[in-house]
């Protein structure tokens, strides 16, 4: 009796310990999701909000806009995921054809900086350099290229969200590629030395197979985060001129809701994007626990 | 380990040139930046965009920028938001993640899918905001220090570093009849240096570098953070607040600070802490921390 009391008692520490951190996530992630329901509601001010059912859903899917919108997350998604894919992969064999030293650290150490920029800064770097009068444009001029717009044109901008996006991430990103690599077996590498394999035939035979669980990993589980095009990152290379272009889904929300104030129709886009976005990390994460036995957690 | 043989092919020099070139283009456009905000005022303008030295050398630039008060105000913000909430994310993380590694923990399920719920569905902007309207932090600095305040990803890794400490070490501790709080801060927490630098420092990057809800939660000048500030100047192209209204009315020697300087120097400014922690960060991270390889 008295083992059982102590244990009881010792577990309501453990519940107290917690409690902080489960308060947290009730009121400050809970309590907004559960109010989330407002897009089934009209919303007044000085009365109760009015329950309307789909009606906001109705109105959201017959705006134009938002199909463009969405048609751009997508796009621009695609781009990053897909497109991006092979980036770090390649970068973190070219670095494994170089052994652990200064060379390797230096280039290493120099890649995962950018990963630690906020969007702010990153735009504030590239518009310096990317502007029509701008260092990259200086040098293509050097090579008869004639100034490219990456900033302002409708045809770029797409391109030079992509681009930002690598020049941000190539390096931390291909991290979980190099430990990867560097868990095969050293006797892998003598064998095929011993049959005199080139160091092409040691990429394709030995290193891609090592890294193939990590590639579908990855992969798989940036597409359950496909409706997140990179708010911060759009919100930083927005203007005027190429809005049309790159207006993602969370740019349109915020526009909505906290800029026009309609806040059904706004919450109504959101919800529609976190539970499709719930929906899509949920069967990414199952699938790639069944292929590779990696997940999301 | 790999055992990679040294040879100098062709190749070889062809993917270290790769390399190099990557790395060139991270490094020069910060360096030019930085040479344009060291130069001296009356050189500033005739830096381009390759120049890896600053035209002159002086410390102009950063003086107008650290005597612009909207800096100063902004600065401190952030770091207040910046430390505040790392310490308080790192204690309900380290807490929760001990907590939820207890084998015998009743509930320890149903609060796993809780958690993984949390980190699915995310809620929204308008709810966001609303949340802090009704509970008074809005244009209240303690927004943003409890603004994702716990990263599930991150607790989740905490809690793999806590089910590595193997049982034996805790367990003559309770026979002895240590409380949990006792085992928590005696054991566990002094052998989670790793985790609580590495994770800590990824906490710390992700508040100073938040700008989006910063600039939706607090609206006035007071409670102003840099990087809004920072986009102010760099986006907006905002020249009243980056030379002050008075100096601009003047047109004196402050007004007239080329542009493209000023710009560099506030972003130099906003990268202080991130390359101070920087270091840090490299020294510290092992493969183990982040090989999840999940990227947000």
């Amino acid at each position: 009796m008295k083992k059982n009391i102590k244990r009881i008692k010792g577990d309501i520490v453990l519940y107290i310990m917690l409690l902080p951190t489960l308060v947290y996530f009730l009121v400050f992630h809970l309590k907004p999701i559960y109010e989330m329901k407002l897009a089934f509601f009209d919303f007044r001010i000085f009365e109760s909000d009015v329950f309307v059912g789909l009606k906001w859903f109705g109105k959201l899917f017959s705006t134009p806009m938002f199909w463009r919108i969405l048609k751009n997350t997508l796009i621009i998604s695609f781009m990053k995921i897909f497109m991006f894919f092979p980036l770090p992969i390649i970068f973190a064999i070219c670095l494994n054809e170089f052994s652990i030293g200064p060379f390797r650290k230096s280039i290493q150490v120099v890649s995962y900086l950018p990963h630690f920029l906020s969007w702010v800064v990153i735009a504030g770097v590239w518009f310096s350099f990317m502007g029509k009068s701008g260092a990259v444009n200086t040098v293509l001029g050097i090579f008869g290229i004639g100034p490219i717009d990456f900033l302002t044109s409708k045809d770029t901008i797409r391109w030079t969200l992509f681009m930002s996006e690598a020049w941000r991430s190539v390096g931390w990103d291909s991290i979980v590629f190099s430990a990867a690599i560097l868990t095969i077996d050293s006797t892998l590498y003598e064998a095929a030395e011993i049959d005199g394999a080139s160091r092409w035939m040691v990429m394709k035979k030995i290193i891609l197979p090592a890294l193939f669980p990590t590639m579908v990993t990855v992969l798989i589980l940036n597409v359950g985060f496909i409706l997140n095009a990179g708010l911060d990152q759009v919100m930083n290379f927005s203007n005027d001129a190429v809005l049309s272009k790159i207006d993602i889904l969370d740019t349109y929300v915020y526009r909505i809701g906290l800029k026009n104030g309609q806040y059904s129709l706004a919450t109504a886009a959101n919800l529609f994007k976190g539970i499709i976005g719930a929906v899509l990390v949920i069967s990414t994460h199952i699938t790639s626990k069944k292929l590779t036995g990696k997940g999301a957690w | 380990m790999a055992v990679v043989k040294k040879r100098f092919t062709i190749g070889k020099i062809l993917i270290a040139f790769i390399l190099v070139f990557i790395a060139l283009t991270i490094i020069v456009p910060l360096v030019n930046l930085l040479a344009r905000s060291l130069s001296d005022p009356a050189e500033a303008y005739l830096v381009t965009g390759t120049d890896m030295l600053p035209r002159g050398f002086s410390l102009f630039h950063y003086q107008v920028v650290f005597n612009n008060p909207l800096i100063g105000i902004s600065f401190r913000n952030s770091l207040f938001i910046t430390i505040t909430g790392t310490v308080l994310s790192l204690l309900l993380t380290s807490t929760a993640a001990y907590v939820l590694t207890r084998k015998n923990l009743a509930g320890k399920k149903p609060l796993m899918y809780f958690l993984i719920f949390m980190m699915i569905m995310v809620p929204g902007m308008v709810q966001e905001y609303f949340l802090m309207k009704d509970l008074h932090l809005l244009d209240n600095l303690m927004s943003m220090v409890f603004y994702k305040a716990v990263s599930v990803y991150y607790l989740v890794i905490f809690m793999r570093f806590f089910e590595d400490v193997p049982v034996s070490i805790v367990e003559s501790s309770m026979l002895d009849g240590a409380g949990h709080w006792t085992i928590f801060c005696r054991i566990y927490m002094p052998l989670m240096k790793v985790p609580t630098v590495t994770i800590g420092m990824f906490y710390f990057v992700t508040k100073w570098n938040e700008f989006f809800y910063s600039s939706i939660f607090l609206s006035s000048e007071k409670n102003t953070v840099l990087q809004v500030l920072l986009r102010k100047f760099v986006v907006e192209n905002d020249q009243v607040n980056m030379y002050g209204l008075a100096n601009i009315n003047a047109n004196n020697i402050i007004a007239q600070l080329d542009m493209e300087a000023m710009k560099a120097t506030t972003i130099w400014v906003a990268l202080i802490p991130i390359l101070i922690i920087y270091p840090i960060v490299l020294k510290y991270h092992t493969s183990g921390v982040l090989s999840g390889g999940v990227k947000e």
